[in-house]
């Protein structure tokens, strides 16, 4: 493998000792963000991770993440956002990723049509792949090119209705409901999860801090990881 | 600094006359207070409201408790008796509680009382005087606080239950006391001799005429291995399909029926030495009971224990089997026998090389029998026998359900990430609860696991498909060893499969250049163009009438690489590596080319299938929003355009690995996806397991099946179990919880276990009672209610005595006993049994008048007793009152 020895360099590298220490959280949700290709969802995360907006990111190979720390009803959230390439090709490779996953924000163009009517497509998608109690939030992408609008404002609405999802048209670009959205999926995924803690009591010991992270059973395998 | 001391000690010195008596009294007096201004509880559980408080007294402790029955069961509170004596009550329906004291509540019908007993094992009132002084402390308590609430101290051996007691209300005193005996004397055996002793202990100063008279008479049967069978289970193939449920005893220790009168004036009937107007069949009412064993063994929930039993047991399987799992020849692995294999295994080489050592395993180890390992096998491995067994995904038919326990049970049931019911996980995993269960424990466990993997390593070096589990790439919604499984056949499905495919792909390149040939202008064109070296290899279809750019040939898709497959531990290693680059833009990109191994492999096929194809051909295949159309047309009749933004920046890695590429075909290039590396890790991953994490691998499909299991038995069973929806639900989240630990959580099994055992013990019971009591099966609520308020422990009241079918069944159980224990024959029985009356176990009576006591201008009060005639018990229950004031 070409870049097998950037890799162990990486163990080495001060960046993880760092992220292995960055323990300071009371829970950590993953959350995926998909869509069809070039909708903006890696532009959407760096906006809401970096407050940062470029007219064009490389288009994401495979899959990439961010990590953004946020308080919530005095709660350290630590949010694990992974960022999927949304070509065909690397549909097997992504949803991979899906297992796991608190909550998803499917994404479309809204001057896209195409990416729109594979709304449906991703929703089954997450049925297939992901955990029943997954929480998903459908967002309508580049509001700010009304210019180009080809999906209104009410047919994102009703067909969120009609998937039982809420539902948010943003903008990266102008920066618009960007924090609304992930706010919004983390209330649903807290209010989900303390609903269930009251049902299941045997819940409270597993859900301690971070629990994913600090099993990782050992350093990088390269020999493994060839997707 | 010493005179200081002192100074201190003189002055905490108490020197108040109070005597430790009275100290004692004081506290109790507190402590009364404190309950009396202590707010009801809102919710208790039981019906008994207990507070309790320690108290000290010459060196000893005891118990200082108030009993009371709460709210809702005393609903009579509002018409309250004058005297607690003469709240109505006789023999109750509850059962009596684990609590010792509240026995006092079933001979006296007490509903509130406060106890003072001896703390721990030491008992300081056995001696006489210390007794009183404990009960006069008591009286001046009750007098002091004009206390409405009997109180008593336990005296003797607590075991014997032995108080004595005093109550005051509206001046007059009631005297409790209690004897207790193995063996009474003889004039107090029946219901003339009470009655005399009742009178004499009251001696009132007027005759006393109207006592009324209940009366209880208790038999009971047990033995019940005699009347029923128990189902044992028998191994056979059917019953491998199913976890064992239920018990292989008797659940049942004593049915006990009550003959009830209640409230007979004295004078009404006659129960002497010679005769007795208190016969089973002329009782006015039947209560009946039924006790049940304790600790009984419950084969489901026994199950799940053994498997918990060897959690933590971090042996291999190797450690276990010792020297059988390495001398084994394969000759010997009954399967080989049964697939012939042509070629001879790893394990068939080293077992020869082994083969000089002394045969002693099978004797020494407490293995499975190879006829039995056999059975096993095949319901594994269905298709290594040619018939006799029961292939994969052959559809059992069920009977319609009669109860609906979950709704969407199907749907619920699917989101446990085990496995099909129809797949070889489901039934390995029944069959490793048998072995351990039935066939020799740990040892047999690992047994079978070996065998397991020795026939997966067989399978895979001679590439029979494995059965019972789909070869399509792993499902991440299965337990972890079905994935490792299915991995292993789409190895398994690659290996067999290359020389066909590629043989196939072969031909199919040819006919479509033998189809491209027929316009011959295109192949001279083709041949200019394309030099030996530079020939298109592995074109999979053309794409959507696609032309490259610059040569205007079709655009074909070209054969890729198959599928990476990995299973999710494999990924979970994946995303850890991942995540532990950081977050940061260089990790990004990093994590970028790791992850683009087969984008390049994906350009190389593509290079290779269309020479002169240049990015933008790519990009049209692989990411066609990346390409912006023009209106104007080419040369070739199709749109132009161009890269969109992000595609033409500059470092961009898309950009990069395209320059870097080179035309390979994707069966020259190197393997993406290695099979034989892949299936070796999984027979490795499989054959090393550690008994606790075989364990762990088999626990949620495990607690799946039982789960299902519970569910068939509860929906078709006779009748409807209580709760059974919200225990079904509860159980359906403890299993869905397991499924998906990553890791085992043991707490979180232990609880599915306990409760999972509750509802078998249960249904075992209940199941129980039908078969004895409702042998016929007749479906009838009533039934059903009695049943299930014997499982709950309680007294019911037989309506219609021997005239409903529960009592006539009883009756016909008491026959049947008594002809065993007459050893008499069937008809002998018929003619004679009127004349043979079963025998009590145990008479109870309660007499009660009210008198005048202790003079003749005294007012009247209650007089009670109770006495109770068992066989080995004699307790006199009295409780004698009377006016305090003199005259």
């Amino acid at each position: 493998m070409p870049f097998g020895s950037n890799i162990i360099m990486a163990g080495t590298d001060p960046k993880w000792q760092k992220d292995a220490a960055d323990q300071n959280f009371d829970y950590m949700f993953k959350l995926l963000i998909i869509g069809n290709s070039s909708v903006g969802k890696t532009s959407f995360l760096f906006r809401y991770a970096d407050d940062s907006f470029t007219s064009a990111f490389v288009s994401t190979v495979g899959i990439d993440f961010k990590v953004k720390t946020v308080f919530r009803h005095e709660k350290r959230v630590k949010l694990q956002i992974w960022d999927t390439a949304g070509q065909e090709r690397y549909r097997t490779i992504t949803t991979a990723y899906y297992r796991g996953a608190m909550g998803f924000i499917l994404m479309y163009d809204i001057t896209n049509e195409e990416s729109f009517n594979s709304v449906q497509d991703w929703v089954t998608q997450i049925k297939t792949y992901s955990w029943d109690n997954a929480q998903v939030i459908l967002v309508g992408n580049k509001c700010d090119m009304e210019d180009d609008r080809v999906i209104s404002f009410e047919r994102g609405k009703q067909l969120a209705d009609q998937l039982g999802v809420e539902f948010y048209e943003t903008s990266a670009k102008e920066n618009i409901n960007v924090k609304a959205v992930f706010e919004r999926l983390v209330d649903i995924i807290c209010d989900k999860m303390s609903d269930s803690l009251d049902t299941d009591p045997t819940l409270m010991a597993g859900s301690g801090k971070g629990q994913r992270l600090t099993d990782a059973p050992q350093g990088p395998q390269t020999g493994n990881c060839n997707c | 600094m010493n005179e200081e001391i002192d100074d201190s000690e003189f002055y905490h010195e108490d020197f108040t006359t109070a005597s430790s008596w009275e100290i004692l009294v004081a506290n109790m007096e507190e402590i009364v207070h404190q309950w009396k201004s202590d707010k009801q509880h809102e919710k208790t559980p039981s019906s008994w409201d207990i507070k309790s408080e320690k108290l000290i007294y010459m060196d000893h402790n005891f118990d200082f408790t108030l009993y009371k029955r709460t709210a809702k069961e005393c609903s009579m509170s509002e018409n309250k008796p004058k005297h607690v004596l003469e709240e109505y009550y006789d023999f109750t329906l509850e059962n009596s509680n684990s609590q010792d004291a509240l026995c006092l509540f079933d001979w006296y019908g007490l509903n509130e009382f406060i106890v003072c007993s001896t703390a721990g094992r030491i008992e300081a009132t056995n001696n006489e005087s210390k007794t009183k002084i404990l009960l006069s402390a008591l009286t001046v308590l009750v007098n002091n606080m004009n206390l409405d609430i009997p109180a008593f101290v336990q005296i003797q051996e607590k075991w014997q239950k032995v108080y004595c007691g005093v109550y005051c209300s509206n001046g007059i005193r009631t005297n409790f006391d209690i004897v207790h005996l193995k063996r009474g004397p003889h004039y107090c055996q029946n219901l003339t001799g009470l009655l005399q002793l009742f009178k004499s202990k009251i001696c009132s100063p007027c005759s006393i005429e109207n006592i009324t008279v209940s009366c209880k008479l208790t038999y009971q049967l047990q033995e019940f291995e005699n009347f029923c069978n128990v189902s044992k289970d028998i191994i056979n193939l059917g019953s491998l399909f199913k976890l064992p449920l239920g018990l292989t005893t008797s659940p049942v220790k004593t049915l006990s029926l009550h003959a009830v009168w209640s409230c007979l004036s004295e004078h009404s009937v006659i129960d002497s030495d010679s005769q007795t107007d208190f016969v089973l069949m002329r009782a006015q009412q039947w209560h009946c009971n039924v006790e049940f064993e304790d600790n009984l063994l419950c084969l489901l929930g026994d199950c799940l224990s053994e498997y918990l039993s060897i959690l933590n047991n971090h042996n291999t399987i190797y450690d276990i089997l010792g020297d059988y799992a390495t001398s084994n020849t394969p000759e010997m692995n009954p399967l080989d026998v049964l697939t012939e294999p042509a070629v001879p295994t790893i394990s068939s080489l080293i077992g020869k090389a082994t083969k000089f050592r002394p045969k002693r395993r099978r004797q020494r180890y407490a293995l499975i029998p190879d006829e039995t390992l056999v059975t096993l096998l095949y319901f594994l491995f269905p298709d290594a026998a040619e018939s006799g067994t029961v292939p994969y995904g052959v559809q059992i038919e069920h009977l319609p359900r009669k109860y609906t326990i979950i709704n969407n049970r199907d749907e619920e049931l699917n989101n446990i990430k085990t496995c099909n019911q129809e797949s070889l996980v489901w039934r390995l995993s029944l069959v490793l609860s048998l072995c351990l269960q039935n066939f020799g424990g740990l040892k047999a466990f690992c047994h079978l696991w070996y065998e397991f993997v020795q026939e997966m390593r067989y399978r895979w070096e001679n590439g029979i498909p494995i059965p019972g589990v789909s070869n399509k790439m792993p499902d991440l919604r299965t337990c972890l060893l079905n994935q490792k499984l299915q991995l292993l056949n789409c190895c398994l499905d690659r290996k067999i499969a290359p020389e066909t495919q590629k043989f196939a792909s072969a031909e199919n390149s040819e006919d479509e250049e033998f189809f491209d040939a027929t316009d011959d202008l295109d192949e001279e064109k083709r041949k200019e163009k394309y030099s030996l070296w530079d020939k298109p290899v592995g074109r999979l279809a053309k794409f959507n009438d696609l032309k490259l750019i610059k040569t205007g040939d079709p655009l074909y898709i070209p054969c890729t690489q198959d599928p990476v497959l990995k299973t999710e531990d494999q990924l979970d290693e994946d995303a850890d590596m991942l995540l532990k680059l950081g977050s940061d833009n260089e990790a990004s990109e990093l994590r970028a080319r790791i992850m683009s191994a087969s984008l390049l492999s994906d350009m190389e096929s593509f290079k290779a299938a269309n020479p002169g194809a240049i990015l933008e051909d790519f990009i049209r295949w692989y990411s066609p929003r990346d390409w912006i159309e023009e209106e104007e047309l080419d040369e070739y009749g199709q749109k132009k355009g161009s890269l969109s933004d992000r595609m033409k920046l500059d470092n961009n890695i898309w950009v990069e690995m395209w320059e870097n590429s080179r035309p390979v075909p994707a069966h020259r290039q190197k393997r993406l996806f290695d099979e034989t590396t892949e299936a070796e890790k999984v027979l490795q991953f499989l054959d090393l397991r550690t008994v606790s994490q075989i364990v762990e691998l088999v626990i949620p499909v495990l607690s799946h099946a039982s789960l299902e299991r519970v569910l068939d038995e509860m929906e078709y069973f006779p009748m409807e179990i209580p709760h059974s929806q919200t225990r079904a639900i509860s159980l359906l989240k403890h299993v869905q919880a397991i499924s998906r630990d990553s890791k085992c959580d043991i707490k979180r099994f232990e609880i599915f276990m306990q409760e999972i055992t509750a509802l078998e013990l249960q249904i075992s019971q209940i199941s129980f009672l039908q078969s004895t009591l409702n042998p016929e099966n007749i479906e009838d609520e009533q039934i059903n209610n009695m049943i299930v308020a014997f499982v709950l422990g309680r007294n019911v009241n037989i309506e219609n005595k021997e005239r409903s079918i529960i009592g006539a069944r009883i009756m016909e159980l008491f026959k049947l006993h008594t002809q065993k224990t007459f050893n008499m024959a069937p008809n002998e029985l018929r003619d004679r049994f009127d004349q043979i009356h079963p025998v009590p176990a145990q008479k109870e009576f309660v007499l009660r008048t009210d008198c005048i006591r202790p003079n003749l201008h005294s007012c009247q009060s209650p007089q009670f007793l109770r006495a109770i005639l068992g066989r080995n018990e004699f307790r006199l229950i009295g409780a004698f009152s009377e006016d305090t004031s003199f005259f």
